[in-house]
């Protein structure tokens, strides 16, 4: 049985969340999606795939802050998943407040969820006009930046092309990884959108090269990007021990993370990616004849040591 | 005490998920609950071979209940309604919350209480479905609910343990049972002695009511233990989430420090539901690969009932009278069979 995708949507209130939603449950498609949403009475639609839940984030008795699920999103997941087979996906309107981490941990966590659903990517609507400053005083509004595949970065006919060029290179620091569209009131094709596999392992082949690639990247006070790149093969593991230890000791800091990998003895590609403390990987196509065989390995998070980090990356090399 | 079915089982197809299932307190009808909001229900008359349909819910049937007394059920459905529905086909309203999805209900065939969730809150309802009470803003949304064996208590489950109400008194000062983690299932000893959750973190949590004994904790479960039963007498716990059915014992000093009884143990499956046989020591066990194997407590008789296929045993459960067995997967296969040695 496919698994079901699902595209969780976040952004600051007013950001226009709402105004996506509404795009894609109007939009004439020919898909059906079950709409999860957590701020009530906003949706102007009137559908009986839409279902309101209280956000609930349960924490485990194991003490583990990666371990940290959405109570909401198992039961509802589950529920839907119970009617007739006829959803081609879910879509799930977070609040403005919501951290995307428990929302996408639940992925990797809950074996129900994970058996029958996977998180397809995490899609942020920014406000182009007020992200700068909901940066400087949200936590939340940082996450979901951090965290987004797709972020709408919306509203642009409220912004001169200055104010825009500074958001983006702002957002870019922040999250090198993203696809960023530039919107007015969410107007963007539904395939940009949905079905995009943020979380995808053979995606991540896909990452725009210059993304990986060493930067300078003024990084942000609070949430940066680091990106890691060697042109010799890695040692698997001496790598692994080195990944382990970082995840253990940081993992509480670092958000996301996505590499693709040349280890040394193998003629695949490995690919990895993960949230926080779990990371997922597997082994992809052959490196292609005269293919640079580069490892990139890309991190954002909080209070990332950037010569530590390259250091110990470098260490790991055969 | 086990035998082979002498005749072959009523098996049906459907086009939704089998939900839930229950035979009514008379062993006379069953119903399978589906995905698609409609109940199927089957006479004994026939061998359960010919089921008529009935239309519930808008959305799908979340939870089926045999009610308090013969001939009936009660039903939970995406549509925030909880339904009676009778072996005839009629449908009375019991209640309805707008919004919400009603995924528990429970009912005590002492008392005739039933009750009822939605959201945060609990409902109860005397055998007429006049409202008794109600009590309101649990912790999280509720995630299971039962009545103690004498029908006057309510154990209500949730993030971070399990509250007790008296029915006497659904909204009075509750007696709170604390314990880390998400409770996502409740069950009541049959001597009342014991309250034991199943949790997300994939372990039980025992409460001993008495005081006598220490709180328990069972660990070591592969998948969340969606399932639990109570053997009539022998003091024993019968729970899903691995690869045979486990078996606690709550006789005597209970179950600390001792080891958990394995039956109907399966290499490759997970068992996903378990129903006591009502009067022998018989434990019926479903599987996530469909299969359903009748095992007896002393490990003399092992049955495939039903060979793997149609997806996970979703729903699984014994006539009153313990003649038929029903088994309902979530690729929408159904089965009855008849267990009678006679």
């Amino acid at each position: 049985m496919d698994k079901i995708p699902v595209t969780v949507l976040t952004g600051y209130l007013g950001a226009g969340k709402t105004t996506l939603l509404n795009r894609i449950l109007s939009e004439s498609h020919g898909l059906r999606y079950a709409v999860v949403v957590n701020e009530f009475g906003e949706i102007g639609i009137d559908n009986d795939l839409v279902v309101g839940a209280r956000e609930e984030v349960f924490e485990m008795n194991n003490g583990c802050i990666c371990c940290t699920v959405r109570g909401d999103l198992i039961r509802i997941i589950g529920g839907l998943l119970k009617r007739k087979g006829d959803l081609d996906g879910i879509l799930i309107e977070t609040t403005g407040l919501a951290d995307p981490a428990p929302v996408a941990q639940t992925f990797f966590v809950d074996d129900d969820v994970a058996g029958r659903a996977k998180l397809d990517s995490i899609v942020t609507v920014a406000d182009a006009k007020h992200l700068l400053s909901r940066l400087e005083d949200s936590h939340e509004a940082q996450e979901q930046v951090a965290f987004a595949d797709v972020i709408l970065l919306n509203k642009t006919d409220l912004v001169d092309a200055d104010m825009l060029g500074a958001v983006e290179a702002r957002i870019r620091a922040m999250n090198p990884f993203a696809t960023i569209h530039r919107t007015e009131r969410c107007s963007v094709p539904i395939d940009q959108v949905l079905g995009r596999g943020g979380f995808d392992l053979r995606r991540i082949l896909e990452m725009e090269p210059e993304f990986l690639s060493e930067d300078d990247h003024e990084h942000d006070q609070a949430i940066g990007s680091v990106s890691l790149t060697s042109g010799r093969p890695l040692e698997p593991e001496r790598f692994d021990l080195w990944m382990r230890r970082l995840l253990i000791e940081q993992g509480a800091d670092i958000l996301r993370f996505k590499g693709i990998l040349a280890f040394a003895g193998s003629d695949r590609k490995t690919v990895v990616q993960g949230v926080h403390m779990l990371a997922d990987s597997t082994n992809l196509p052959r490196w292609g004849d005269g293919e640079p065989r580069i490892s990139r390995f890309v991190l954002i998070g909080r209070n990332l040591d950037a010569a530590i980090l390259r250091a110990g990356f470098d260490a790991c090399a055969a | 005490m086990l035998q082979v079915p002498r005749s072959r089982p009523a098996v049906h197809t459907f086009d939704a998920p089998v939900t839930a299932l229950a035979f009514d307190r008379g062993a006379s009808t069953v119903a399978f609950a589906l995905g698609d909001g409609t109940v199927r229900l089957g006479s004994r008359a026939d061998g359960f071979t010919s089921l008529a349909t009935v239309s519930l819910h808008h959305g799908a049937v979340l939870r089926l209940v045999a009610e308090t007394g013969p001939g009936a059920f009660l039903s939970g459905g995406d549509d925030g309604r909880a339904l009676r529905i009778e072996a005839d086909g009629s449908v009375i309203e019991l209640a309805s919350f707008p919004g919400c999805w009603i995924e528990e209900l429970a009912v005590s065939p002492v008392t005739e209480f039933r009750a009822i969730a939605a959201d945060r809150e609990v409902r109860l309802y005397d055998r007429q479905g006049v409202l008794l009470g109600a009590a309101a803003e649990h912790p999280s949304t509720v995630a299971g609910i039962a009545f103690n064996p004498k029908g006057k208590r309510l154990a209500i489950a949730h993030y971070g343990g399990v509250t007790l109400r008296w029915c006497s008194g659904i909204d009075g000062v509750p007696v709170d049972l604390a314990f880390p983690g998400s409770h996502i299932g409740v069950s009541w000893s049959p001597d009342g002695a014991w309250l034991m959750t199943s949790m997300q973190e994939r372990e039980l949590h025992g409460w001993p009511l008495g005081g006598k004994s220490a709180e328990v904790r069972m660990g070591g479960y592969t998948a969340k233990v969606r399932s639990m039963d109570w053997s009539c007498r022998s003091g024993l716990l019968a729970t899903s989430g691995s690869q045979g059915a486990i078996l606690w014992s709550f006789s005597g000093r209970g179950p600390s420090g001792r080891q958990p009884v394995v039956l109907a143990a399966r290499e490759k499956a997970l068992v996903t539901r378990v129903a006591w046989h009502p009067r022998l020591p018989v434990l019926a066990a479903g599987f996530d690969d469909g299969a359903v194997v009748a095992a007896a407590l002393d490990a003399s008789a092992e049955l495939l009932l039903r060979p793997p296929g149609g997806g996970a045993v979703e729903a699984l459960a014994w006539s009153a009278d313990g003649t038929f067995l029903a088994a309902g997967t979530a690729d929408g296969e159904a089965c009855v069979i008849d267990l009678d040695p006679a």
